[in-house]
């Protein structure tokens, strides 16, 4: 790939790394007296500027002269959007106040689409999954079977297109998106004592943790499941997940964080651009953080405690 | 006249200013490109950038500064070219190359360091001089290789 070709995208990057907020912003946002107080705080701060993922997005994609391996990054949320127009289609309601921006997807043409079932017009990473998706909801009726069964798809879809066109960084990032989810699920699933096949269908699998394993793992019981945990890589997931499954969930944002910030000593390719998107999203995650935390009254201690790490 | 000898001469003149020209067109245009995307963020720093820019300019100047020195010590820029034999065209040429092979690719490798140097100063602007540094070190062997074609040129018998 011609790096080079990204210099500028990077360097609009690297100038606007300065209007992230650093930890102790957030630190006087948690101190803050009331939510208004954030709020005005954050306006001072970002300069009216609040930093929205999709503003950010935009950006990106204005700048980046190939943003083809970018949008991997938005399957999430290509594929939540898929969920909620399947959805509507069956429950007859309004798909567009649940669809999720940015996203990679014409939303009104998606929503034609699944209602026309004109799967062929759709984008070629969710096309099968779309046609599949709808015959397993027809089939089934089982929204959760169907839920699931996207989630596999998402993951599957990012490393593929990641494997197919992304960067060294990209196919780490993938890896390591599907890895939490699959440990996320196995743990999830373990704990409800599900049936195999609902197993196979919620589990995508990885080069480092793979399907055949944690489905037999996960299978056997939780405690089964954080043994065979114990025994690879991600030990430190098994720890957490025996103590705190929230604290799970921050390591696992913590860890994407930590790859984003290998990109910091980067000047050329999408890494730059890819670690500030995902800087941006942390950076969102954690207001709301504050902003939940401090409505449903947790103390400063608990906030500090689930707040998740920033890139600057 | 040997008009092969005089020939490969022009030749030499002619790759100093090509290859060097043309690595420096591309740096120049890459820190460029860099120094835009963080203008268009915060103007104030545009003349910390330019300086940035600028770096990588200086081996298409040394290819220039070769070819002129190279067409006028065979006479071409006085209009009376000396004769040259084959072998004496083929030092001239060989004379040319030190500046023509580094100049192109120090000029791309000074580019890169100094779209770096950008980076520093879009995060850190009052670490600019680094960048700017780091960035001039990759001179050190433009202008070797331009005192070795120089010192070439002018002690080439003729």
């Amino acid at each position: 790939m011609n790096t080079t070709k990204y210099a500028n995208a990077v360097a609009v990057v690297k100038a606007m790394e300065n209007t992230l907020l650093t930890r102790s912003d957030m630190e006087q946002f948690i101190n803050a007296s009331s939510t208004a107080e954030i709020e005005s705080l954050i306006s001072a701060k970002k300069g009216g500027n609040t930093g929205s993922v999709e503003n950010v997005w935009e950006m990106i994609h204005e700048y980046a002269p190939d943003s083809r391996e970018l949008e991997i990054l938005l399957y999430k949320n290509d594929f939540h959007n898929l969920k909620v127009s399947l959805k509507a289609m069956i429950s007859g309601r309004e798909p567009q106040k649940y669809y999720i921006r940015p996203t990679n997807l014409d939303l009104n043409h998606l929503t034609q689409a699944i209602s026309a079932k004109e799967y062929d017009v759709l984008p070629e990473f969710i096309r099968d999954t779309a046609e599949k998706a709808y015959g397993l909801i027809v089939d089934t009726s089982d929204g959760q079977l169907v839920d699931s069964f996207i989630d596999t798809a998402t993951l599957s879809a990012i490393q593929k297109s990641s494997a197919d066109f992304g960067s060294e960084f990209m196919r780490k990032y993938a890896q390591l998106v599907t890895v939490c989810a699959d440990i996320k699920t196995a743990y999830r699933l373990s704990r409800m004592k599900k049936q195999k096949n609902f197993i196979e269908n919620a589990i995508c699998g990885s080069a480092e943790l793979d399907k055949e394993s944690l489905v037999r793992e996960t299978l056997g019981g939780t405690e089964n499941l954080l043994n065979y945990l114990d025994g690879t890589i991600y030990r430190e997931t098994a720890e957490l997940l025996r103590t705190s499954p929230a604290q799970f969930e921050k390591w696992c944002d913590d860890a994407v964080m930590e790859l984003a910030e290998t990109a910091k000593m980067k000047s050329f390719g999408t890494e730059p651009l890819i670690a500030y998107y995902i800087a941006t999203e942390a950076e969102v995650k954690n207001l709301r953080i504050i902003t939940v935390c401090r409505e449903s009254g947790a103390d400063r201690e608990t906030i500090t405690e689930r707040m998740r790490k920033l890139y600057v | 006249m040997n008009s092969l000898g005089l020939t490969l001469a022009i030749v030499g003149a002619v790759c100093a200013a090509l290859f060097s020209g043309i690595g420096s067109a591309r740096a120049v245009g890459l820190v460029g490109e860099a120094a835009a995307g963080v203008v268009s963020v915060d103007p104030s720093k545009f003349s910390k950038v330019l300086i940035l820019q600028l770096l990588p300019g200086t081996q298409g100047l040394y290819g220039l500064l070769i070819a002129i020195l190279l067409l006028s010590r065979i006479g071409v820029l006085g209009g009376g070219a000396v004769d040259l034999t084959t072998q004496q065209g083929l030092m001239f040429l060989a004379a040319s190359l030190p500046i023509a092979v580094v100049g192109y690719f120090s000029a791309i490798a000074q580019g890169r360091a100094a779209v770096a140097g950008v980076g520093i100063t879009a995060k850190k602007p009052e670490h600019n001089g680094k960048g700017i540094i780091m960035a001039a070190m990759v001179e050190t062997y433009a202008i070797l290789a331009l005192l070795v074609s120089i010192l070439l040129i002018y002690n080439i018998a003729i």
